[in-house]
């Protein structure tokens, strides 16, 4: 996903609030954040408050490219895992520890449009709240039709009876959420670059975002249920 | 800084190796140049140990004094031992919730304890190949090991007076290796079938990163249930009474062992048994061996099913597979990989030794020697708390790439509460109770308020070694919050320090025991070989009467305890009984060569 360049975006490197300061475990020197200070080289915690884009040192953004992200994965690896500093200061080596530890956290989050819409939100003082379990309109006949062959296929397994057929019709029915999901995906995808170009009626905007989201959570959920009882 | 050594502490053997240059290579027993140490111990008395292959012959005859694959034991709880386990070992009486404990000559053993023997062993034969000082490691463990037994490895490496750097799961340190060889790129899957374990991991590899995308597998699955299946078919031959002798179940064990080695390359072999008056013989064809061992070769597919979908890939996505541990020698296990995965797999480097020296290279990465690789490897299981009705909570999901955190936030339910426990689970069930209980933690020292106002952040930490550290801190005063942990099945830090304690009063007795029995076997060995001898040989008076004197004298330093006059009483004896080893040694060539001839008339 992603059409969006994020070149740009590397360029402009770590996004840190304006005039924060931090000093050097080290050497004392006061500087801006950053991965290593820039007096003696050592290697410095992130602030604690440092919210995911930062930690990647990628602008807040919801269009993600996300091969750049991979790379940035990597090269914060090379230069920050504990690997590399078994034989350092215990200051560095906890910096290190903690430091991988956001990164993981930060890469798995944002990888994947979905966790990012959700942290999104998060960042945002939103969340899908009750939403999360209630059918999403545009799918109820479609969920509906499902869950009732999903209760047959049990039955018919309980009485031993033949389920091929019925195993059939739910694995096709799994290739339609899977395409629903498409659909959602692609949706959701739209709203990212809409709200990262123009950020006119976010409000709005918003609400279509979690609208999405809950109903691209309802679908995960349902295909996840499907998926298992096609495997049992 | 010292040298970092990788050690491959296995069920049936294990490894040390280093890295020079670059180049992991593995320390062979000065002696025999194997580079395997059998993972065995024997006690031949209260106050004497023999680890490896000395152990290994003991096993067959001494079972009851004898731990072998104690591996499967690492990290366990009392309530895990299995009926089946209880015919193979003496275990300490127990209550539940209690480490396992073995009891051997009225003393009690636990699991990291007897590794500790074993990686001292290895520290040993280093030390004297080197001649340096071994006490930096990188140890392997498989890769779905859980929290307690990875904390009972590292319990094991500080008991063996070791420090454990880092501990890397086996089948990544076998991609190290591979990938040290090969220069691979892609997505590549180690299958790591050993004698105790079974794990799957599939790696992605990319510029010198190695990225652990999911693992899965069975922490009790190995050749050894191989053999206990093919010692079932033999043990059908013996009298019913019989068949639960210790020794008897041991024999039949090594002799399955051996039979399913052999039958690697031949088609059929021979299962034999003899112990006092019981005797059992049989055939053993390679189908017949496949058909017993196929329940157990297929119980690997599941889990390697599991880890493509975790890492959303399908067999065909995947560039190599790599076959690791001394179970994928059997020929069934190879036609399964291949069939599940849909191409030949790699077997270039020794699936014995490739673990050992990938933990090599581990150790050269975080020596600063190999700065052009890098792992990332995962957690292998859920991670989570017990809530409210017994259900598990996940709290860091199996595949997470480590070392991970994860924030959690406590607080009290009644008025004044002082103190908060929580409980810590590792598994991928709903129910906390189906889950493995790791620790049980208490907050202590909560402020007195009105119920629900405290506000504890807890960290939950998994470190690089995918060893859980919790840390708890007053989200209002930012002050740390104490917080006592009680492992489920593990030792505390008083008990590790107390048995270091005990175990550096007996250091000297240990090296003595083990040079008295060593030179007590050796001339255990040169006194049966004269004894054959001169029933086979004729000697005259003179020769007879200073070998019968250089025996008397062996044989009473042997009742004693001073190793160094029976060394030199082996030695004598060995001197006077020279000349007629080589009349015997001069005769057996002679009929050699007579054969020969009348071969050659003939």
């Amino acid at each position: 996903m992603g059409s969006i360049p994020t070149a740009a975006a590397e360029r402009e490197g770590a996004t840190w609030p304006a005039g924060e300061r931090i000093t050097c475990w080290q050497c004392g020197a006061e500087h801006a954040p950053d991965l290593f200070c820039p007096a003696c080289d050592a290697i410095q915690p992130f602030p604690e408050r440092a919210d995911y884009f930062q930690v990647m040192g990628i602008p807040q953004r919801l269009v993600v490219d996300v091969e750049a992200l991979q790379k940035r994965y990597y090269e914060l690896h090379r230069r920050m895992h504990p690997d590399r500093y078994q034989t350092g200061a215990q200051e560095a080596r906890v910096a290190s520890l903690r430091n991988t530890a956001a990164v993981n956290r930060a890469y798995r989050t944002l990888r994947d449009p979905i966790d990012r819409g959700l942290y999104w939100l998060m960042l945002h003082g939103e969340s899908l709240g009750a939403n999360n379990n209630r059918v999403p309109p545009e799918l109820a006949e479609l969920v509906f039709e499902i869950q009732e062959k999903l209760e047959e296929l049990r039955a018919a397994r309980t009485r031993n009876g033949a389920a091929a057929n019925l195993a059939g019709d739910i694995a096709a029915a799994h290739e339609e959420l899977v395409q629903r999901q498409d659909v959602l995906m692609r949706q959701l995808e739209r709203s990212f670059i809409r709200w990262d170009t123009a950020a006119a009626d976010t409000a709005t905007l918003m609400r279509e975002v979690k609208a999405t989201l809950s109903a691209l959570a309802y679908l995960g959920t349902l295909i996840r249920d499907v998926e298992k009882a096609l495997e049992t | 800084m010292a040298r970092i050594f990788g050690i491959d502490l296995g069920t049936t053997n294990s490894l040390i190796a280093y890295s020079d240059d670059g180049t992991p290579k593995v320390i062979r027993d000065p002696e025999t140049g194997s580079p395997l140490l059998p993972s065995v111990v024997s006690f031949p008395t209260a106050d004497a140990v023999i680890v490896g292959a000395r152990a290994k012959e003991l096993a067959a005859h001494h079972p009851l004094t004898t731990i072998a694959s104690v591996k499967r034991f690492m990290g366990l709880g009392a309530e895990h031992v299995t009926a089946e386990d209880r015919e193979h070992y003496t275990f300490a009486e127990g209550g539940n919730r209690e480490i396992v404990r073995f009891r051997i000559h009225d003393r009690d053993y636990t699991p990291p304890e007897i590794s500790a023997l074993i990686l001292k062993e290895l520290k040993r034969r280093a030390e004297t190949v080197l001649g340096e000082d071994v006490r930096n490691v990188v140890i392997t463990v498989p890769a779905y090991f859980n929290d307690s037994q990875r904390q009972a490895t590292r319990d094991a490496g500080r008991l063996a007076g070791l420090e454990v750097l880092r501990l890397v799961n086996e089948p990544t340190a076998a991609s190290l290796a591979y990938g040290l060889h090969q220069q691979n790129q892609g997505l590549i899957a180690v299958y790591d079938f050993g004698g105790g374990t079974f794990d799957i991991s599939i790696l992605k590899l990319h510029e010198g990163i190695f990225e652990v995308l999911a693992t899965a597998g069975d922490t009790r699955l190995g050749g050894d249930d191989m053999d206990r299946r093919v010692a079932g078919l033999l043990l059908e031959h013996v009298p019913p009474a019989a068949r639960s002798d210790p020794e008897v179940v041991s024999q039949a064990t090594a002799a399955a062992e051996a039979a399913k080695i052999s039958l690697t390359d031949a088609e059929t072999t021979t299962l034999e048994l003899h112990v006092g008056t019981v005797h059992a013989v049989r055939q053993l064809t390679r189908a017949e061996l496949e058909q017993l061992v196929s329940k157990t070769v297929d119980r690997t597919i599941a889990p390697c099913r599991q880890a493509l979908k975790d890492a959303g890939l399908a067999p065909e996505d995947l560039d190599e597979v790599v076959l690791v541990g001394g179970s994928t020698r059997v020929p069934l296990v190879r036609r399964r990989v291949e069939e599940l995965f849909g191409r030949t797999p790699h077997t270039e480097l020794n699936p014995e030794e490739v673990v050992a020296l990938g933990a090599a290279v581990q150790a050269g990465v975080l020596s600063g020697r190999h700065t052009d690789m890098l792992l990332l490897d995962v957690v292998p299981l859920s991670l989570g708390i017990e809530t409210v009705g017994g259900v598990m909570e996940r709290i860091i999901e199996r595949n997470t790439t480590i070392p991970t955190t994860v924030k959690q936030m406590f607080t009290t339910f009644v008025d004044d509460q002082t103190a908060v426990d929580f409980h810590v689970l590792q598994g991928e069930r709903e129910l906390a109770r189906d889950n493995r209980s790791l620790a049980r933690f208490k907050l202590r020292g909560i402020e007195r308020l009105p119920a629900g106002m405290p506000r504890i952040e807890v960290t939950f930490m998994i470190d690089a070694n995918g060893i859980l550290n919790v840390t708890a801190r007053d989200e209002r005063s930012g002050r740390e919050q104490s917080i006592d942990v009680k492992p489920s099945y593990g030792l505390t830090d008083e008990q590790i320090e107390q048995m270091l304690e005990e175990s550096i009063d007996h250091a000297e007795t240990d090296v003595s025991a083990r040079l008295l029995i060593e030179a007590r076997n050796d001339g255990d060995a040169i006194l049966r070989a004269t004894r054959k001898a001169l029933a086979e040989t004729a000697v005259d008076a003179a020769e007879r009467a200073a070998i019968d004197a250089a025996m008397v004298q062996l044989e009473a330093a042997m009742v004693a305890t001073d190793y160094n006059r029976i060394r030199d009483l082996t030695d004598e004896l060995n001197r006077v009984t020279e000349p007629m080893a080589q009349r015997i040694m001069d005769a057996s060539i002679k009929a050699a060569l007579e054969r020969k001839r009348v071969e050659d008339v003939a």
